[in-house]
């Protein structure tokens, strides 16, 4: 072996990277121990640590109000865990989601319904946007995150949220074999969590999400991603509002700078 | 090899440790002395060091140890405390029969296990599981083993534990310990004990050794007799003991309590000898309840009850006191007392007798089904059924009833798969309670933002029949935002309570 191929041999196995699972650049993206699971969204994986939604962690998806399209890119990987992608846990608990479920809806998301199991806090009334989080939902999520018999987790908290609370369903987290999602309001988008995957939801039109990055174990993305959710609109339907908007601007357009009249 | 071997188990400080369990974890430092008759009857081993002993006066007990607390001697108590014992041993043989309650002093439970040592792999095997299943009673006991079921007795009470047992495997070695054993352990001869002492016989090899016609006389037959028994001269049939149909214990609280903690402390030796005497009738709890006795004084008002009851019901019957106690413990912290609790009360008659679940050495399907099961009854328990529940789909239109809630224990019917088209038909998000919405120039306003229609009418027009008539144009609809939402139109002004004009029904998350 010729002393130059032993050097790079040796320089190989003493990057960081290769030392320990735990270990990356900062310009790469952190590879995970366990495995991910798949979240459907090639371009969403593309960006994502280990390529998908981590496992055994915290992941907060942050949105201004309920109804972006945070179901429908969730759907997915729930529709996975349903069928046993995640191992022999089939089920899906929800914690105080912000309005009734639709069965139906979920169950054209590919959602089946005999794995959902959603459970209310004892104060939070269903709908109502609350500021604290009742003590007995944060107890019931611990309960259900230690107990490591459920496939996925979504928990809608509300803003004011203890930090020690956070770090807590994060330790608990631990035993989740599975993802673990919090949707909480965009204003703690500043506030810092112990979560490893922060992401924030806009609607960027018709059928369309705009993922920002906030944080995650790797390089911070510059640009939001542009995902193409499952539809609503029949693709005739929506050529057709797209062309009525571009319309409506340039009519808008050309009431603020009107043209200048002919000579 | 004798037809029979004898298990006996003798709880040394049975009515001490009964009474034991009514106190507090803080008192249980304290020296402890039971009073039967203002003379003391036990103390515990704090006070056996100050100097306090049996059969002292009250009075003269506190002049030694000013702190002593007093307890009652309740034979009761005691018998319920033996009566789970029984049960425990139960588990292992039909053939279990309680000795020398009668005479008062040394209460023996006695198991023939002949039958079961083959099942349990040998005596010592079969003594270790017994240890282990005695556990949680809370009582010392000390264990013999010996082919009589007097004999078995004597030497339990005599000398042994479960780390020196004396365990006699024939016949004439239990022959021989017995000669050696003292005058007082067996029953009949306590009465004459003083007499015999003071003739000189202190063992029963000494009383062996008088002419047996001269005692007949002077002692009576029962003295001879159960002699005999312990020996194996004599037959000695029993009669066994059979576990009540129903169970009932209760418990008394040395102190009232207005808080969970001490009221969880006693409540879990009830479940212990709730699960012994389930166990004891290879079945598997089913449900309980626990009754709390009020003091009358403290209550808040003429109206309020003197019990509290508290059902506790298993989806999956168990027989795991740890799982009983969680499921009681959420119970309680939820509970408010209307006044201090005097006393506990455990009832059961839900008993489930079906084949035991299979153990399982790796995590299966069906290991992870029942661990999901335990954390739902968890939940439950604190937070109520109705609230942890699973969406079911009904066949209606109206979306307001096309979903339906059902308690996530109960079995969900299969569903029919949705109608599963390239698009999305309904909103995932369905508002409670539908928004009206503002107009501006017929168009609907969202937010004081207009809304630009997409996608629509969906005319949805039923329930004619059960008196919630719907008449509606849905339509999908952009916000401002970009966000989509399903809103509709109410055609006719039904009712003044309806309204009339534009509403926000859902948000397609």
């Amino acid at each position: 072996m010729n002393p130059v191929s032993v050097v790079a041999a040796v320089a190989r196995t003493a990057a960081p990277e290769n030392l320990h699972p735990a270990l990356w650049r900062a310009h790469q993206l952190a590879r995970t121990r366990t495995a991910v699971l798949d979240s459907g969204f090639a371009a969403l994986d593309a960006e994502l640590p280990g390529g998908g939604w981590p496992r055994q962690v915290l992941t907060e998806l942050l949105l201004s109000h309920p109804g972006v399209g945070e179901m429908r890119l969730l759907a997915p990987a729930l529709a996975g865990i349903a069928a046993g992608a995640a191992g022999s846990a089939h089920n899906i608990m929800l914690f105080d989601p912000p309005a009734p479920l639709c069965a139906w809806a979920l169950g054209q998301l590919g959602v089946e319904t005999q794995s959902l199991i959603v459970v209310h806090g004892r104060d939070g009334a269903q709908g109502a946007r609350h500021l604290l989080p009742s003590a007995d939902l944060l107890w019931a999520l611990e309960q259900a995150l230690k107990s490591g018999q459920v496939g996925a987790v979504l928990a809608w908290l509300p803003a004011r949220l203890r930090a020690d609370a956070l770090r807590r369903l994060q330790l608990a987290a631990q035993a989740h074999d599975g993802p673990a999602f919090l949707l909480r309001d965009i204003d703690v988008r500043l506030k810092p969590s112990p979560a490893p995957l922060r992401l924030v939801l806009h609607s960027a039109g018709i059928d369309t999400l705009s993922v920002r990055v906030l944080k995650r174990r790797g390089p911070a993305l510059a640009q939001p991603l542009r995902l193409a959710l499952p539809p609503v609109l029949s693709p005739v339907l929506r050529a057709r509002a797209e062309a009525t908007r571009a319309l409506a601007q340039v009519m808008q357009g050309r009431a603020r700078h009107p043209a200048p009249a002919p000579l | 090899m004798p037809a029979v071997l004898w298990i006996a188990l003798h709880p040394p400080v049975l009515s001490l440790q009964a009474f034991a369990a009514t106190l507090g974890t803080a008192q249980h430092a304290l020296p402890l002395a039971l009073l039967d008759a203002h003379r003391i009857q036990a103390v515990n081993r704090v006070a056996l060091q100050l100097g306090v002993k049996p059969g002292l006066k009250r009075a003269t007990s506190l002049a030694l140890a000013p702190q002593l607390l007093f307890g009652q001697a309740d034979a009761a108590r005691d018998a319920q405390a033996l009566r789970a014992l029984a049960h425990a041993a139960l588990a292992f043989t039909p053939s279990v029969t309680l000795d020398g309650d009668e005479s008062g002093g040394l209460p023996c439970v006695l198991l023939e296990v002949r039958s079961s040592l083959r099942y349990f792999g040998g005596l010592a095997p079969l003594l270790q599981r017994l240890q282990a299943t005695l556990a949680p009673l809370g009582l010392r006991v000390r264990t013999a083993s010996a082919p009589t079921a007097l004999g078995a007795a004597l030497l339990a009470r005599w000398r042994s534990g479960f780390e020196q047992g004396l365990h006699s495997g024939n016949l004439r070695a239990l022959q021989g310990q017995i000669d050696t054993v003292p005058l007082a352990l067996l029953g009949a001869a306590r009465a004459q004990a003083g007499a015999l002492t003071g003739m000189g016989v202190h063992t029963l090899g000494d009383l062996r050794g008088l002419p047996r016609d001269g005692l007949a006389r002077r002692c009576g037959e029962a003295l001879l007799d159960e002699l005999d028994r312990a020996r194996g001269d004599r037959p000695d049939p029993r009669e066994w003991l059979t576990p009540a149909p129903t169970f009932e214990a209760q418990l008394e609280l040395f102190e009232r309590t207005d808080n969970t903690a001490p009221l969880l402390h006693a409540a879990a030796i009830l479940l212990a000898r709730l699960v012994a005497w389930a166990s004891a009738q290879h079945a598997r709890v089913g449900g309980f309840v626990l009754a709390m006795q009020h003091e009358k004084r403290h209550r808040a008002g003429p109206q309020a009850p003197a019990r509290t009851e508290l059902p506790v019901a298993l989806a999956e019957p168990s027989n795991d006191a740890a799982h009983l106690q969680t499921l009681l413990y959420e119970r309680l912290a939820r509970l408010v007392l209307p006044a201090p609790t005097l006393a506990l009360h455990l009832r059961c008659a839900q008993l489930v007798h079906r084949a035991a679940p299979n153990g399982e050495l790796f995590p299966t399907q069906a290991s992870a089904q029942e661990g999901l099961l335990r954390l739902i009854e968890r939940l439950q328990a604190r937070l109520g059924p109705e609230r942890v529940c699973r969406p079911l789909r009904m066949q209606d239109h109206r979306p307001e009833r096309a979903t339906a809630w059902q308690p996530a224990l109960l079995a969900t019917p299969h569903a029919d798969a949705p109608p599963n088209g390239p698009t999305l038909t309904r909103p995932v998000w369905l508002l409670s309670d539908e928004q009206p919405l503002g107009e501006r120039a017929s168009h609907p306003l969202l937010d004081g933002r207009p809304l630009q229609l997409l996608a629509g009418p969906e005319r949805i027009e039923t329930g004619w029949w059960d008196g919630a008539l719907a008449v509606r144009d849905y339509f999908i609809a952009q916000a401002h935002d970009g966000a989509l939402v399903w809103i509709y139109r109410a055609r006719l002004p039904l009712s003044a309570a309806a309204g009339e004009g534009w509403f926000l029904q859902g948000r397609f998350g």
